[in-house]
């Protein structure tokens, strides 16, 4: 039998050649002019956020040879048609990345592109990965979109492209101007971090200001304050790309890889709960004073690990991952330093997202309390409170991994249950410093006998309702199951969810809010 | 520089002010304090900055979302 004959050295040489050559080409991004102004301006590019966000050696590309499918006479210039797509490492565990790549015709939305997406996001899906996008994209590609032909062949062909069924975890950066699905990926994610100077919107403000015909500023429009501030939308900001992709990277080690299983362990760091010993006074005696929960928070929990999410937003609630000897944790805190921790329409909608996070990836729920109540009044029922509080409440309620609330000063009124009261949590602790009634006595005196300060009898009867409020008629009653002193509450905490850990599941909870909104 | 609007957080009445135009603040030091629902509550300059001018004085009534203080930031 004869042997096959082997190609002659010169053919395989050509054979490399040409791949080398292919391969310049496909890394090569929009060419070195655009790739210096981006050095230029501090920013990474495409490649260079993968590289930073992904262990190294361990990305394995998907697509890298794709172009534009619309136009031949794009072909040549859009290396990986703008989306780089593949799997990487993140501290050691398989995640699916997705970056725009800007250079590329502004990283648009067209065929090629959106297939190496949707290939990610199945493979995610199915095998268990969490998805990172990399957001900086000018939205879809024209002109290949325009027209009933354009729009009928690019778009609408993935009938699951917006779907979230939180199977995975989702982590997005925004790190430019991101319009369109850029946007969109944003907002569906788990967690959203925002570079400042990004902008993420509908559209660019260019296309803005030429649909209302006056200028718009892009920052106005979609800027990194308004998305902290007011829609919630940046979970964090941060001043470079490099802390974006760092931020990724930590959101991600509080998270299971995908919704069965637990959430991964980590070491305790030495100095965790060394200042317990004087967390109460970091409570002020006086009752009209305020103070930052978050002080408790870092007391309590492993040193360095609290990482709040939505600071700037709806802040009279801390919504937080942390971690309490070495497990994840997600904290549920009313803040008194704003608005007295009195509790407003966004912080329902922040609080509420928190706790479809958390159940859904199968994160334990500490919930610390000192409210005063809801913020009642007009502007509170033109936000449309009533919707959002039992929001919040039909999400608690929905919750199945084990929550536990702690009560520090104040719980009044409907407060009390959104905030874990009565059975709304698997256990109810309470400072010695603890109150519940249904109102401050301040105005329960007025509500309940008609007496204003300073008339006879107002002092007396107040001094009777704030008796009558101390937690130890709750505990008589077993709605609180345990008093516990301050400077216990990180060991009750590890016992106690050690008790509730879901054992007859592996740590998975059922996830019946997986397919709630990811936006309020 | 940019000029920042310090705004109130809730209604109520601003019993004190314990900073002075041209201070420079650190982030998340107290401008003033409204008290609302008989609690002392601050108005936090989140980035910090220099106070340039302060829209209210001690006493005064205020409405949630009311600018108080301009910083320069």
């Amino acid at each position: 039998m004869k042997a096959p004959e082997s190609p002659p050295a010169s053919q395989a040489e050509s054979v490399l050649l040409e791949y080398q050559k292919q391969l310049a080409h496909a890394i090569s991004m929009g060419g070195p002019e655009k790739l210096a102004r981006r050095k230029a301006a501090g920013v990474l590019n495409a490649r260079e956020r993968i590289a930073y966000l992904c262990d190294d050696g361990t990305f394995i590309e998907s697509g890298l040879f794709g172009t534009s499918a619309s136009n031949p006479a794009d072909r040549h210039r859009t290396p990986t048609d703008g989306k780089i797509a593949g799997f990487g490492k993140v501290d050691g565990r398989e995640v699916a990345v997705a970056a725009n790549d800007f250079t590329v015709m502004g990283a648009s939305s067209s065929s090629t592109n959106g297939r190496k997406l949707g290939h990610l996001k199945r493979v995610a899906t199915q095998r268990g990965l969490p998805m990172v996008f990399l957001g900086e994209s000018s939205g879809a590609r024209m002109p290949d979109h325009m027209g009933a032909r354009g729009m009928a062949t690019l778009l609408g062909n993935d009938p699951v492209q917006y779907q979230r069924l939180r199977e995975t975890p989702w982590a997005s950066a925004t790190l430019g101007m991101s319009f369109g699905s850029s946007s969109w990926y944003a907002v569906l994610s788990d967690f959203n971090v925002m570079r400042k100077g990004a902008v993420l919107a509908v559209s660019s403000a260019l296309l803005a200001s030429l649909a209302i015909r006056e200028e718009v500023d892009p920052q106005d429009l979609g800027g990194w304050r308004l998305h902290a501030e007011v829609t919630g939308f940046a979970d964090l900001v941060v001043d470079t790309d490099e802390e974006a992709l760092d931020a990724v990277k930590a959101f991600l080690g509080y998270l299971p890889r995908h919704h069965n299983e637990a959430p991964p362990e980590h070491p305790v760091p030495p100095a965790s709960g060394a200042s317990m010993a004087d967390v109460l006074g970091l409570l002020p005696a006086s009752r009209t004073q305020v103070y930052d929960v978050r002080k408790i928070l870092r007391a309590v929990f492993d040193s360095d690990s609290l990482f709040e999410i939505k600071a700037r937003f709806g802040k009279v609630a801390v919504t937080a991952l942390a971690r309490l000897d070495g497990k994840t944790v997600g904290i549920i805190a009313n803040n008194p330093l704003f608005k007295g921790g009195a509790l407003d329409a966004d912080a329902c909608d922040k609080v509420t997202s928190f706790l479809v996070l958390c159940d859904s990836f199968n994160i334990p729920i500490v919930m610390f309390v000192d409210t005063p109540g809801f913020v009642i009044g007009t502007e509170a029922e033109r936000k449309r409170a009533p919707g959002k509080i039992m929001n919040w409440m039909n999400a608690l309620q929905l919750v199945t991994v084990p929550k536990v609330s702690i009560i520090l000063r104040k719980t009044y009124g409907q407060a009390y249950l959104n905030m874990g009261g009565g059975r709304n949590s698997d256990e109810v602790a309470a400072w010695p410093t603890a109150e519940i009634s249904f109102m401050d006595a301040q105005f329960g005196v007025r509500v309940v006998h008609g007496k204003e300060p300073g008339q006879e009898g107002f002092d007396d009867l107040l001094e009777q309702m704030d008796r009558d409020s101390a937690v130890w008629d709750a505990a008589s009653v077993y709605a609180v199951q345990s008093v516990i002193r301050p400077q216990d509450t990180r060991d009750y905490l590890i016992r106690t969810l050690d008790v509730h850990r879901l054992r007859l599941t592996g740590g998975v909870g059922q996830h019946l809010m997986r397919a709630w909104p990811t936006s309020y | 520089m940019a000029n920042y609007e310090a705004k109130a957080e809730v209604t109520g009445s601003v019993w004190k002010i314990v900073t002075a135009v041209g201070q420079k603040l650190e982030p998340g030091d107290t401008i003033m304090i409204i008290e609302s629902m008989k609690m002392e509550i601050p108005v936090i300059a989140e980035d910090g900055g220099t106070i340039r001018e302060f829209r209210i004085g001690e006493g005064k009534s205020v409405a949630e979302g009311q600018v108080v203080a301009i910083l320069e930031v």
